[in-house]
C-alpha cells in the first residue's frame, strides 16, 4: 500500500535522513521517500503489519510533525469481523442494477486514440456494428469519437470497448478519484470496489482504504460521478469529491507563510538585540573606538540578559530542534547550531560569574547573539526562497476556472467547473476563462493561448478547432463541446505531470543525498578532531596567546571547534538539485515544455544523435498531390481519377493525399471492387473492371510491369523531394502520380540550431531513400534512415545506440510510440494525445521545432544549475570547513574566520544554493 | 513484540556504549592535559581549561558515538 503523508518541520537532508530512517525502522514498511522540498513522505507499507497510524507516529517520535491529512486505517481485527458483510441483493439495489429489459436501448460513447485516417474509423464502425446487440455506430475522426447506440441486454459498454481495443486503438477512460468515509477494514475496501464494479460503464476500481480514497476509471457517457456517489451512499459509506486542488494549495502557502513571519519576527528580536550586544562587547575592547556607547551596555549583567533573551525566543527553536533529535537518537543542522552558540553562552556565563583565571575575562555574548542572528537571517530567506521556487505550480494551479456557464435546455447556467460532464455545451464570453477542454461547436474568437503554450500571439479558432481548458478567451463569443474535464484536461494533466517530475529525483542526486547523509557525524568528528589538535598541540606550537591574546588553550580550542561546527552547512547539499529541478521544471511548464523530471534533464544533456521522424515533426504531415505524368494515351484526370479511386479505401497519408487532389479537381471518383492494401508497396483494385496497380517499383516488377519509360521522370521528382507513385492498368504502365509534404517553416533554422549545439541530426521516415536524401539534404540533415517501417523505427534507434550513441527521438507520438521509449530521451511534440504523454520524457506542448531546441537548452541550463549549485555547496564547505578548523593559521597567526563570520557564511550558503536556481527565471530559452 | 524488545535493548546498549566511549575520550583528555602539565615547569592547562575540556569532549563524543554505535549494535545483534 501506498501512502503519501505530510511532513511538518523538516529543515535539511539531515531531517530527511532522520525521517527516513524512523519510518523504515517500523517492521512492515518496504520503502520510503521524504521530499524535503514538498515536505512529504511516500511511505510503501504492508497494512497487515503496521499502520499509517504507527507511521505517522515514528514521525512524531523523530521531532517532526506528522501531516494533517488523516486516512482511516484498518482498526484491530476484533473491529474487523465487526464489519459489515454487504448481501449481493442490497449491492444490486445499491447499484440500481437490475437486469436489463429486453429491447431497451442505450447510447455509449467512447473516446478513442490511435486514430490517422477515416478507414481507422471505419474499421472500428465494422467491428461495432458486426456486435450482437449493436444497433448503431458512428465514429467522428476529428472528435476521436466513437456513439454507440447499443441494446445492454445483449452487449455492455465494456465488451463494446474490448472490440476496439482488439483493433490496436485505445478507448480513452475518464478517471476519478473519491474520498470514501466510513471505511474501517479490507472487507469495507472491497464493498465499495464491488458496487462500484456493478454499475455498467466502470472499468476499474481501486479502493484504498488507509487514504480513505477510491480511484475509478470509468464511462462518463455510462455512469456519471453522481450515480458512483449514490451508490457508494447506498451501503452506508460517505463519498465525496476530493478536496479542492486550490483549497490544498492555500493551505500549503498559509504554512510557508506562517513559517516565513515566524522567522521574520525571530529576526527583528536577534538583530534588535544584536546590535546593543555587539557595543558593548566590543567597548572594553576597543574603548576609543566604541566611546560613544553607554556603560551599561557593556555590563555583563545587561550583557547576559540580553543574551538569554535572544538565546531563550529567536534561540529556542535550535535546542527544541535538537532535544528532539536527541531524544531519538538522531541528529540534525540544529545540533550544529546548538553546540555552537551553547558552547560559546555557558562559557560567557561562566566567565561571567565565576572565578575562572587567567584567560577567562573575555566574554563571548556577542558571538552567541550574532550566530543566532546570522542563522535566524539564513532561515528567514531560505523561507522565501523556498516558496518561490514552487511558483510555477502554483501559477498553473491557479489557471484553472472556477465556474463554467453551459447550456441546459437553451438557458444558460452557472456551475462550478467540477460539474462540467463530457458533451456538456459550454458559453464562453469575450475576456473568460475557457473552463475545460473542448471543441468549438459555434462562434469564433482569438484564444490566448500563452499560458499553456507558451505562445504570445493568440490563435483563431472557429468551428471544429479544438481549445484548451483555462486559457483566455479574447475576442468573441465561444460555444463548445467539453471533451476533457476535471482530472483530463490538458491542464490538469500538466499540473501532475510538473508535480511529478518536480517530486523526481536526478541521478546526481545519489552522491549529495549520501554526503548530507554523514554530515553532521562527519562535522562533529572535525570539530572533536580541531579541537584536540588545537588544545594538545596547535595551541602551544602557533604561539596562540602572542598572536591571538587568548590565553587559555581550552577557550581557543573551542572557538575553533565552535566555527567548524557553525560553518558546516548540509542545508546547502540538500537544496542544490532539488531547487533547480523545480525552478527548470517550472520554466519549462510556462514555455510549453513538460520535462518529466531529474532523470530526463540528466539524460538530455548527454545526448549526441537527435532522430526527427520525417512526417508531423519535419513537415506539416499534410501531403499534397504535386504531379500527375501520363503514359499510354490517358489523360491527366483519368489517371487521377484512376489512382484516387484505387486509394479510396487506403488508410496511407499518400493515398489520401491523392483522393483530395483529386477531389481538389472536382473529379468523379468511381466504385472500387476488390480493394487490396499490399503493405510498404502500394494498393491494387478493381475499377469497371480494369485491374489497377499503384505504388512502388517494387509492386511493378513482382507484377512484371516494365517502368523504364517513366524511370527518369520519376528519378526527377524523387530528387525533388517528391514521393512518386506508379500506376498501372490490366499490367500496362498508366502513368506516374507523386505527392509531396511540405516542410514546416522553421525545419531548417531548427536542424541548423541542433547542429550547432555539437548534436548530429538524423532522419528516419518510411520514404525511399532518393525522396527522404532530398527532403534532408534541403534541411541540411546529412543521415538518413529511409524506408523504415513504422514498426522498425524503434529497432533502427538500438542501432544508433549499438554505435555508442545517446539518442533523442522527436516524434508526434502516435505511430512512433515504441521509438520515443527506445531512445535514451523521447521528445513528443503537440501534446494531445495520451499516448505522447506516456511514451516521452519530454512532452513539448506546442508543435514547433524550435521548442526542441528550447527544452535542450532548458536541460542543460538546468544541469549546469545543478552542477553550480552541488559545486557551491560542495566548494563552500570544502574551503570553509578546513579554514574554520585553523589550517591557515599557522601561515597567516590569526584566525581568519569567527564563529559570527561563520555563521554568516552558513546563512548565505543555502540562501545563495535556492537563489542561483531562481535565476534561472531570467534566462531566455527560446 | 521481539521487534519491541530488539529495540529497546539496542536503545540501552546504544546508550551505555556512547557513555562508556565518551567517558573514557573525557579521562584520555583530562590524561593527557595532566600529563602535559606535568611533563613542564610551569603548567599550560587551568583546572578550568582541564574541566571544561573534558565536558565538551564529552558533548562532542556522546554526540559522535551515539550516532555510530546503534548501527555497530545493530550489526552485531543480528
Amino acid at each position: 500500500m501506498n501512502t503519501k503523508i505530510k511532513v511538518h518541520g523538516m529543515t535539511c537532508m539531515h531531517c530527511h535522513k532522520r525521517v527516513t530512517d524512523a519510518i523504515l525502522a517500523i517492521g512492515g514498511v518496504s520503502s520510503v521517500d521524504v521530499s524535503l522540498e514538498d515536505e512529504s513522505a511516500i511511505v510503501e507499507f504492508d497494512p497487515g503489519k503496521t499502520s499509517l497510524e504507527e507511521i505517522r507516529q515514528a514521525v512524531t517520535d523523530a521531532g517532526y510533525e506528522a501531516g494533517a491529512e488523516e486516512c482511516r486505517l484498518p482498526e484491530a481485527a476484533a473491529q474487523e469481523q465487526a464489519c459489515r458483510v454487504i448481501p449481493d441483493e442490497v449491492m444490486d439495489e445499491a447499484s440500481s442494477r437490475k437486469k436489463p429489459e429486453p429491447g431497451t436501448v442505450e447510447d455509449a460513447i467512447f473516446r478513442i486514440s490511435g486514430m490517422k485516417c477515416s478507414s481507422c474509423a471505419q474499421n472500428i464502425e465494422g467491428i461495432l456494428g458486426k456486435h450482437e446487440g449493436v444497433i448503431s455506430a458512428t465514429v467522428n475522426l476529428p472528435l476521436e469519437r466513437a456513439t454507440v447506440r447499443y441494446e445492454p441486454a445483449k452487449v455492455s459498454p465494456e465488451e463494446l470497448a474490448e472490440d476496439i481495443e482488439s483493433l490496436g486503438y485505445h478507448v480513452v477512460k475518464d478517471r476519478v478519484t473519491l474520498d470514501v468515509g466510513g471505511m474501517t477494514c479490507a472487507s469495507c475496501a472491497q464493498n465499495v470496489e464491488k458496487v462500484l464494479k456493478r454499475l455498467e460503464g466502470i472499468s476499474s476500481v481501486n479502493v484504498n482504504v488507509s487514504m480513505g480514497k477510491a480511484r475509478i476509471e470509468y464511462n462518463s457517457s455510462v455512469v456519471s460521478v453522481d450515480d458512483m456517489r449514490k451508490a457508494i451512499e447506498a451501503i452506508g459509506y460517505s463519498a465525496s469529491m476530493p478536496v479542492d486542488r486550490q483549497l490544498a494549495e492555500d493551505r500549503e502557502r498559509k504554512e510557508r507563510e506562517d513559517e516565513i513571519r515566524r522567522q521574520r519576527n525571530n529576526l527583528i528580536i536577534s538583530v534588535a538585540i544584536a546590535i546593543p550586544v555587539m557595543l558593548g562587547s566590543l567597548k572594553p575592547v576597543f574603548p576609543d573606538l566604541f566611546g560613544f556607547v553607554p556603560d551599561i551596555l557593556a555590563n555583563r549583567n545587561v550583557l547576559f540578559l540580553l543574551t538569554t533573551i535572544v538565546m531563550v525566543f529567536p534561540g529556542r527553536q535550535f535546542f527544541e530542534g535538537t532535544y528532539r533529535g536527541l531524544k531519538h537518537g538522531v541528529t540534525d543542522m540544529n545540533l550544529l547550531i546548538a553546540t555552537g552558540t551553547g558552547a560559546a553562552y555557558v562559557i560567557s556565563v561562566a566567565s561571567s560569574y565565576l572565578e575562572l583565571g587567567p584567560g577567562y575575562h573575555h566574554l563571548y555574548y556577542d558571538t552567541a547573539v550574532m550566530l543566532i542572528a546570522f542563522i535566524v537571517l539564513g532561515r528567514y530567506m531560505e523561507a522565501r526562497a523556498r516558496g518561490r521556487t514552487s511558483e510555477s505550480i502554483k501559477k498553473l494551479i491557479g489557471l484553472q476556472a472556477k465556474t463554467a456557464r453551459i447550456i441546459v435546455d437553451g438557458q444558460e447556467k452557472e456551475v462550478p467547473v467540477e460539474s462540467v460532464e463530457v458533451d456538456d455545451i459550454v458559453f464562453v464570453r469575450p475576456g473568460e476563462k475557457i473552463p475545460v477542454d473542448g471543441v468549438v461547436v459555434d462562434g469564433a474568437s482569438a484564444v490566448d493561448e500563452s499560458m499553456i503554450t507558451g505562445e504570445s500571439i493568440p490563435v483563431d479558432k472557429s468551428k471544429g478547432d479544438v481549445v484548451i481548458g483555462s486559457t483566455l478567451n479574447r475576442s468573441g463569443a465561444l460555444k463548445l463541446m467539453a471533451t476533457n474535464v476535471g482530472a483530463d484536461t490538458a491542464l490538469a494533466r500538466i499540473i501532475e505531470l510538473v508535480e511529478n517530475a518536480q517530486n523526481s529525483k536526478a541521478p546526481i542526486q545519489r552522491v549529495a543525498d549520501v554526503v548530507a547523509g554523514h554530515f553532521i557525524l562527519i562535522v562533529h568528528i572535525l570539530a572533536l578532531a580541531a579541537f584536540f589538535f588545537w588544545y594538545f598541540i596547535g595551541f602551544e606550537r602557533y604561539d596562540v596567546t602572542l598572536n591571538s591574546g587568548i590565553a587559555s588553550p581550552f577557550l581557543f580550542a573551542l572557538l575553533i571547534s565552535i566555527t567548524v561546527l557553525v560553518i558546516s552547512c548540509p542545508c546547502a547539499v540538500g537544496l542544490a538539485t532539488p531547487a533547480a529541478i523545480m525552478v527548470g521544471t517550472g520554466k519549462g511548464a510556462e514555455n510549453g515544455i513538460l520535462i518529466k523530471g531529474g532523470e530526463a534533464l540528466e539524460r538530455t544533456l548527454k545526448i549526441d544523435t537527435i532522430v526527427f521522424d520525417k512526417t508531423g515533426t519535419l513537415t506539416k504531415g499534410n501531403p499534397e498531390l504535386t504531379d500527375v505524368v501520363t503514359v499510354a494515351g490517358l489523360s491527366s484526370d483519368e489517371l487521377l481519377v484512376m489512382a484516387a479511386s484505387a486509394e479510396v479505401g487506403s488508410e496511407h497519408p499518400l493515398g489520401e493525399a491523392i483522393v483530395r487532389g483529386a477531389e481538389q479537381r472536382k473529379l468523379k471518383l468511381k466504385d472500387v471492387e476488390d480493394f487490396r492494401s499490399i503493405a510498404g508497396k502500394g494498393v491494387e483494385a478493381t475499377i469497371e473492371g480494369s485491374r489497377i496497380l499503384l505504388g512502388t517499383r517494387k509492386l511493378m516488377a513482382d507484377n512484371g510491369i516494365d517502368i523504364a519509360s517513366v524511370e527518369k521522370t520519376m528519378e526527377s521528382l524523387e530528387a525533388q523531394g517528391r514521393t512518386a507513385m506508379i500506376a498501372a492498368m490490366d499490367g500496362r504502365l498508366a502513368g506516374l502520380v507523386a505527392v509531396a509534404d511540405t516542410l514546416k517553416e522553421n525545419s531548417k533554422e531548427a536542424v541548423e540550431k541542433i547542429r550547432g549545439m555539437g548534436i548530429e541530426v538524423v532522419m528516419i521516415t518510411g520514404d525511399n531513400r532518393r525522396t527522404a536524401d532530398a527532403i534532408a539534404g534541403s534541411i541540411g540533415i546529412t543521415r538518413v534512415l529511409a524506408e523504415v517501417l513504422p514498426e522498425d523505427k524503434a529497432s533502427e534507434i538500438r542501432k544508433l545506440q549499438d554505435e555508442g550513441r545517446i539518442v533523442a527521438m522527436v516524434g508526434d507520438g502516435i505511430n512512433d510510440a515504441p521509438a520515443l521509449t527506445q531512445a535514451d530521451i523521447g521528445i513528443a511534440m503537440g501534446a494531445g494525445t495520451d499516448v505522447a504523454m506516456e511514451s516521452a520524457q519530454i512532452v513539448l506542448i506546442r508543435n514547433d521545432l524550435r521548442d526542441v531546441i528550447a527544452s535542450i537548452r532548458l536541460s542543460r541550463l538546468t544541469m549546469n544549475k545543478i552542477k553550480q549549485n552541488l559545486f557551491w555547496a560542495f566548494g563552500y564547505n570544502t574551503i570553509g570547513i578546513p579554514l574554520a578548523a585553523g589550517l591557515l593559521y599557522p601561515v597567516v597567526k590569526t584566525i581568519l574566520i569567527s564563529p559570527e563570520l561563520a555563521a554568516a557564511f552558513m546563512a548565505m550558503s543555502s540562501v545563495s544554493v535556492t537563489t542561483n536556481s531562481m535565476l534561472m527565471k531570467r534566462k531566455k530559452i527560446k | 513484540m521481539s521487534d519491541q524488545n530488539m529495540s529497546r535493548k539496542k536503545g540501552r546498549y546504544t546508550l551505555i556504549a556512547s557513555l562508556v566511549t565518551s567517558i573514557l575520550l573525557a579521562i584520555l583528555f583530562a590524561a593527557l592535559s595532566f600529563a602535559v602539565n606535568s611533563s613542564r615547569v610551569f603548567p599550560l592547562y587551568t583546572q578550568v581549561d582541564i574541566i571544561a575540556g573534558m565536558v565538551f569532549v564529552f558533548v562532542l563524543s556522546m554526540i559522535v558515538s551515539a550516532s555510530i554505535w546503534p548501527a555497530v549494535i545493530e550489526k552485531r545483534m543480528r
